[in-house]
């Protein structure tokens, strides 16, 4: 029982905390150093074959991903949530007692002074309010008066809001659905495996006189083929739009052009195929036809090809030709140039933009983003609202004995109280008053 | 007016303000070397000018460019000094640190020869940068750079302090560990504060500018990273008997973490971010 006790605490403690922050900091560097996603060939290249198996061993190509990554990240979880839940009675405390805990203060002061004016001045001046009076237990008057009291609660809030962000983001990871449709105008596509289908009514590119663009905007229509039921929108970068419940997003675009493939003279196959996809001839599934690339305005630089504009000045498509498997031609199109392969012939017209949608579903956003805006508040609370609390008991020679105490504020706090208290002090006391505070400091 | 001569007299007021960052670099060193308070007076007032210059370079390049001036390398880096400076002055003034003009100077002198040694053309925005975000997420970035640059400097002054002599020159004007520690503790404070709401823009933004709020990028990992080196400082500071150099040290790490996440990632790591 006691160790398991000792294991809770732990759980819960800052120095657990701390090392977790230690290990998510590694991961970080890690998973930012080390290319995420590749293959093991490029790895073994980089970093020699046993750097890249202990690569893909320890999932360092996928850090954040990797069981042991959320491993930590759920460590870090069930820290806050005991941080939290061990601790809540502290602030409750303070809370409640900080109404008018002028016993406290005087027991525990940061800085005293003696002043010989009502400290109801003294306490305006340095931002103090709803001032209380009451009698001490042996029966000297006294005033007391506390400020930021919101920010006791300021570390608690502070672990909450991570922690709601983190579960946000967690169930937004592993329950959110994303698809991608890619098109030009007029093609209708399933939406992944879902009811719906996007029919992409145009999509823009506007461009600027110097040729760069200003935006891309494709107007789409969603249908759900199940009930009939559609609805329209545009998307452009920067404004997604929703349509039944999903968010569409204008991600990127490419060049997409229509391929035409003649058996004898015969139209055998047209279809629109986007620069990295490819096609399978009807009847002949072997013989694959791969439109790697398009140049708009092509030219050969220094051996390479690449386009001058994205105006469509002289349009290449370079192609590969595979049969079997085997690539049994590879070049670049232009003009009315074909591709002969026995008795086919292959041809591509027709380029133009195509878009890529993306469509999100994610349900736990604003949960992470409720996260976001806690946590943001709890540090507003934790650094800038300081609670400090000031307490004056009357002197039988009818001075009053000022104590301040500011523990977040420390000594910035007691110099802002000297600087205010100096014009009320009792003259000829400075020296007795120094004792004083030394003897507090001590 | 035409925009070319508002970004003629940019230039000029860039150059100028830069001169003077020199200036008050060298100032403030000399303010420690013949030990004369009166050099850190007159420094602080050349640091406000530039300040002033530096604002009016930006503002020329805003109206001129017909957008916020802080989108590109240049602009972001001119926009750090303009914010390590801000930070810096009101840091000097608010404690009475005169010394710590000595520290953020050369930091300042260094970001601004950074940003003159960038490419000054002007370029029109990208389609995923015309955001209303984008002022926001960049000018909180700034404030939170330039108040982390001053915890820096603070963090230094911190761990030199231990080997000024009883009674000499800056042992006289330099306020003892413990205030060094609490100021230390506010700049990180403001830092922090700007850096999260700079992360939490930022998701914002990518939500609807890629589709999705944080893909760990390299830039929003390093931001993260930064996050979390911040977050080890406060929680050292309460620790007891760890308060002070340890928190100091951390500083000084976060703040090379602050340098790596803006100029490491953006030039040894590729990223979404990269035109930044």
């Amino acid at each position: 029982m006691k160790k398991k006790n000792k294991a809770i605490r732990f759980l819960g403690s800052m120095q657990f905390a701390m090392i977790l922050l230690a290990v998510l900091i590694a991961a970080c560097i890690l998973g930012s150093v080390i290319e995420q996603g590749q293959t093991f060939a490029l790895y073994s290249e980089v970093y020699g074959e046993r750097a890249a198996a202990a690569i893909v061993a320890l999932h360092l190509d996928d850090v954040f991903h990797s069981p042991w990554f959320i491993l930590i990240t759920a460590f870090l979880c069930a820290n806050l949530l005991m941080c939290n839940l061990t601790r809540l009675p502290a602030p409750v405390r303070r809370w409640k007692s900080s109404a008018d805990r002028h016993e406290e203060t005087v027991r525990n002061p940061d800085a005293v002074a003696v002043i010989d004016e009502d400290p109801q001045k003294l306490f305006a001046d340095l931002r103090f309010g709803g001032i209380k009076k009451g009698i001490t237990e042996d029966g000297s008057e006294y005033l007391f008066g506390s400020r930021g009291r919101a920010g006791i609660w300021g570390a608690w809030v502070c672990h909450l809001g991570v922690l709601i962000l983190i579960v946000g983001f967690a169930l937004g990871q592993g329950q959110s659905e994303e698809y991608t449709v890619y098109g030009v105008k007029g093609q209708t596509k399933q939406v992944g495996d879902t009811d719906y289908l996007l029919t992409i009514d145009d999509f823009r590119i506007d461009l600027r006189e110097d040729d760069t663009v200003e935006q891309y905007t494709a107007d789409l229509t969603v249908r759900n083929a199940a009930t009939g039921e559609s609805s329209s929108g545009s998307a452009s970068v920067n404004n997604p739009v929703s349509i039944f419940g999903m968010k569409f997003y204008q991600n990127s675009t490419g060049w997409a052009a229509s391929v035409i493939v003649e058996k004898n003279g015969e139209e055998l196959q047209r279809e629109i195929l986007c620069a990295g996809e490819f096609i399978s001839v009807a009847d002949k599934p072997d013989l694959v036809i791969y439109l790697n690339a398009f140049y708009p305005d092509y030219a050969m630089v220094e051996g390479e090809p690449v386009t001058l504009s994205s105006k469509l000045n002289n349009p290449a498509y370079l192609y590969r030709v595979y049969y079997q498997g085997n690539m049994i031609g590879m070049n670049a199109l232009t003009g009315d140039d074909v591709i002969t392969i026995d008795e086919y012939t292959v041809r591509f017209e027709d380029p133009q933009s195509y878009t890529l949608i993306q469509i999100k579903k994610d349900r736990f956003a604003g949960l992470a983003l409720a996260g976001g805006i806690i946590t943001l508040l709890g540090i507003v609370l934790a650094l800038f609202v300081q609670p400090a609390a000031v307490a004056a008991i009357r002197q039988q020679d009818g001075n009053w004995k000022v104590y301040a105490s500011g523990k977040k504020g420390g000594l910035l706090f007691v110099e802002d109280f000297e600087k205010a208290v100096s014009a009320y002090r009792v003259r000829g006391s400075a020296e007795e008053q120094e004792k004083e505070n030394s003897e507090h400091g001590e | 007016m035409g925009n070319e001569h508002l970004l003629g007299i940019e230039n000029a007021l860039f150059t100028a303000a830069m001169l003077l960052y020199f200036a008050s670099m060298i100032g403030y060193i000399a303010y420690i070397a013949f030990k004369k308070e009166i050099l850190a007076k007159i420094f602080y007032i050349v640091m406000l000018v530039c300040f002033v210059l530096h604002t009016a370079a930006l503002v020329c390049r805003g109206i001129g460019a017909g957008r916020l001036p802080m989108t590109d390398r240049y602009e972001f880096a001119a926009c750090f000094a303009w914010g390590l400076c801000l930070v810096s002055l009101v840091f000097i003034k608010k404690y009475r640190l005169d010394v710590l003009g000595a520290f953020s100077a050369p930091v300042i002198f260094l970001v601004i020869g950074y940003a003159a040694m960038q490419s000054k053309d002007v370029h029109e925005l990208m389609p995923s940068l015309q955001s209303n975000w984008l002022g926001f997420h960049v000018s909180t970035a700034i404030l939170s750079y330039g108040a982390f640059g001053v915890s820096f400097a603070v963090a230094l002054v911190f761990l030199l302090r231990d080997r000024i002599a009883k009674g000499s020159f800056l042992d006289r004007h330099i306020p003892s560990q413990d205030k060094l520690d609490m100021i230390g503790y506010r700049s990180v404070s403001v830092g922090l504060l700007f850096l999260t709401f700079c992360i939490i823009s930022g998701a914002i933004w990518a939500e609807r500018a890629w589709g999705s709020y944080w893909s760990w990028d390299p830039k929003e990992t390093w931001s993260l990273i930064t996050w979390l080196i911040y977050a080890i400082y406060l929680h050292q500071r309460i620790r007891k008997g760890r308060k002070g150099k340890s928190a100091a040290v951390f500083a000084l790490i976060g703040f090379v973490c602050v340098l790596f996440t803006y100029i490491g990632v953006n030039t040894l790591i590729p990223g979404i971010h990269s035109y930044a």
